[in-house]
């Protein structure tokens, strides 16, 4: 039975406490078809936060006023924040059983979103990426606590993301430190411009989640902006860039971090690396299947391989591919342009087949739970 | 049995008569393959060409007619180029452009002062920005070079040069036309790259409006576009061969040949006259052009007319992005174009 939104005020009341945890179990019911949240648009250029289930049914097509990008779930309440993307100064809380729009989260004065988020697993937490437009420009991590009583989200302070440019982040197993991927590229507040291609400095950063700096590291080629990032259980973190430098150069635009490793490029091929057109858009990691599951949209190129040995599992052309998400047969992939496809990695060879979701206008994430 | 094949028929006469499907598969068949077996079938005569003159048997403007024939070839597949040849950087090894730093003259000499006699494998092994038809251009077509005094020294990298892009086309070729090959994805439905004819039209559209783009950049970047309104005449493409606006013609060709076999599948007359005007309009101004690109950029009483050719060709280019596109229902490119 589904909960009616003062029974989810309710819940929210005692976010603190197990009693939560019953919100999701309910809505969800069990042997749905998993939900997937992502951006979208129309082709009349509409923005929306889209929640579909997998086998195809809507569940709900927010109009929102700004484009967003990726989709930060609450860890139990049927909550999600759908986040603008760069340089959207608005995020959009909605909740999950209708679609309907709870809040329209501002940024604060002089920074916008970055288009990635996550909330701490209490709950009560949320961490954003955004930018201080003022001079000379820095990443800042916005820190939100949740008001239990009225779902929303309120403004509490931040911290340095200890470089410019913050672009995703994640919880690693601790639930405590975040890794990040600092961009390097500082653009304008109101643009999309970028101001500082030469002097670029990309770097993966992990933190905790007061701001303190455990480990930064770098990769050798200045103009690879670190962008997207995944972790898997055991903490290892595997990364996606995009190139900033000439068209032909070779440079990894994959790179992994293992837990007490240094991180490094992940070894894929030669000719894997001259089909992404220097750019890699969304990564998702399967835990329990140690794969990795990477959309290059700009080479129209959707990639898995094996966490451990960097075999190819899946080199599969596929227009405009956009966001990806593991379920626990497989992946589910996204499109800009086309259909959206599931492959399926539960027996040997992997399936693909195409999904009956709405073609086209998907955007760079999705969430798939 | 016999039931088997009536339903076979009747799927195969439903997939033909899916106009869509049709435009698709002629769009294959009649434009694209043919605009890539044209690339290498004139790559094969530049090949035969740069032999000859560099074994005294032909004169050196027989050899500039065939890179004007290769390069015009490369102009016409660029807004044709689905698949293989715009995949794992291929592309730059046909030509260097933009050159914004002269990278072609200055790498092309360093290599050519490294390696007296340039091997094929030295060559492989070198930059793109040395193995394509911008360098071709350069030893051809630079007062420095002095070609004609200076054979021995240019010989070898221009022979590698062309039997690189015939390696090249052959390679491409065999991609289109290899079993399952991107002929094959064009023509039948689905298969691994395509859910239906509407993605691979979608891709083929993707692609030629991408080829309007570049059009815009191609005249953009000289006219000084992006460095304040301040010409830029060594930016134009193929300046030193002053082909710069037959390339153009080239490439706006192609395109057409696009938009003519997509055009009966427009029901809307208003946008069609508009399309095919835009076509023309810039046709007959890149006809009327009375010079080189690279002398008119630096000419103040051009301006105007470069300025109207730009903003057509950005007209054109929204026509078909926006208007034809949402007519037909299809999208192009929405992450690619503009990720994050």
């Amino acid at each position: 039975m589904p909960l009616t939104r003062r029974q989810l005020l309710g819940v929210g009341a005692a976010v603190a406490g197990t009693a939560a945890l019953g919100g999701w179990t309910v809505w969800s019911g069990r042997g749905q078809s998993p939900l997937l949240l992502s951006a979208r648009n129309d082709d009349a250029g509409q923005h929306y936060a889209v929640g579909y289930f997998l086998d195809g049914r809507r569940a709900f097509a927010t109009p929102v006023t700004d484009r967003c990008h990726d989709i930060c779930r609450h860890p139990f309440l049927p909550l999600a924040l759908f986040v603008g993307r760069r340089p959207s100064r608005e995020s959009y809380l909605v909740d999950l059983r209708d679609g309907i729009l709870l809040q329209t989260l501002h940024s604060q004065p002089q920074r916008h979103f970055y288009g990635h988020a996550v909330f701490h697993n209490s709950g009560r937490w949320l961490y954003a990426t955004e930018n201080d437009t003022r001079e000379p420009g820095r990443g800042v991590l916005g820190r939100y606590r949740l008001d239990s009583t009225r779902l929303q989200l309120i403004h509490d302070g931040e911290v340095s993301s200890h470089g410019v440019g913050p672009h995703q982040l994640a919880w690693l197993p601790d639930g405590e430190s975040l890794v990040i991927g600092n961009g390097g590229i500082r653009t304008e507040g109101g643009s999309r411009k970028e101001m500082n291609l030469p002097a670029m400095a990309p770097s993966l950063v992990i933190m905790d989640r007061q701001g303190e700096l455990l480990s930064k590291e770098t990769l050798p080629q200045q103009k690879n902006s670190i962008r997207h990032l995944a972790v898997a259980s055991d903490g290892t973190v595997i990364t996606g860039q995009q190139y900033h430098g000439p068209a032909w150069d070779k440079v990894p635009l994959l790179a992994i971090k293992r837990p007490g490793e240094a991180y490094h490029p992940f070894p894929v091929s030669e000719s894997q690396l001259a089909i992404m057109n220097q750019y890699t858009a969304s990564i998702a990691i399967h835990s329990e299947k140690r794969l990795v599951a990477m959309t290059a949209p700009r080479g129209n190129r959707f990639f898995i391989w094996d966490l451990d040995s960097a075999a190819t599992v899946v080199d599969a052309p596929m227009p405009d591919c956009a966001g990806v998400g593991a379920v626990p047969g497989g992946f589910a992939v996204t499109s800009g342009q086309g259909k959206c496809r599931y492959f399926d990695c539960t027996g040997g060879a992997v399936q693909s087949h195409w999904l009956t979701l709405p073609d086209g206008w998907w955007d760079n994430h999705l969430w798939l739970g | 049995m016999q039931r088997l094949i009536v339903l076979i028929t009747t799927l195969m006469l439903a997939a033909c008569s899916d106009p869509r499907q049709q435009v698709t598969t002629q769009l294959a068949d009649q434009v694209l393959l043919p605009a890539h077996q044209q690339w290498q079938s004139r790559n094969m005569t530049l090949l035969d060409s740069t032999r000859a003159w560099c074994s005294g048997d032909q004169e050196l403007a027989s050899l500039k007619q065939a890179f004007h024939q290769s390069q015009s070839a490369w102009s016409r597949l660029q807004p044709l180029m689905v698949g293989p040849l715009s995949e794992g950087n291929r592309s730059w090894q046909v030509q260097f452009w933009p050159d914004k730093r002269n990278m072609v003259a200055r790498q092309t000499e360093d290599l050519l002062d490294e390696f007296a006699d340039l091997t094929q494998p030295q060559l492989e092994g070198a930059s793109v920005v040395v193995q394509g038809l911008t360098a071709f251009e350069y030893v051809l077509f630079d007062e420095q070079t002095a070609v004609t005094e200076n054979r021995d020294r240019y010989c070898p990298l221009l022979t590698g040069i062309a039997r690189h892009q015939l390696t090249l086309s052959d390679q491409v070729l065999a991609l289109w036309q290899q079993p399952e090959g991107m002929l094959d994805k064009l023509t039948s439905f689905p298969n691994a790259r395509y859910a239906n004819a509407d993605e691979a039209l979608g891709g083929i559209l993707r692609v030629q409006v991408t080829g309007v783009d570049t059009l815009k950049k191609k005249l953009g970047t000289p006219m000084g576009r992006l460095n304040s309104g301040v010409p830029q005449p060594y930016q134009a493409e193929a300046w030193r061969s002053r082909h710069s606006t037959e390339n153009l013609q080239a490439s706006l060709a192609g395109a057409q040949a696009v938009w003519e076999r997509v055009r009966s599948l427009v029901g809307d007359a208003g946008l069609v006259a508009d399309i095919d005007q835009a076509y023309k309009t810039i046709r007959d101004q890149l006809e009327a052009l009375p010079a080189p690109l690279m002398e008119l950029v630096q000419d103040p009483t051009r301006q105007a007319q470069l300025q109207s050719l730009y903003q057509n060709l950005d007209a054109l280019e929204t026509l078909q992005q926006d208007d034809l596109a949402r007519h037909l229902g299809i999208q192009i490119g929405f992450n690619a174009n503009d990720g994050d």
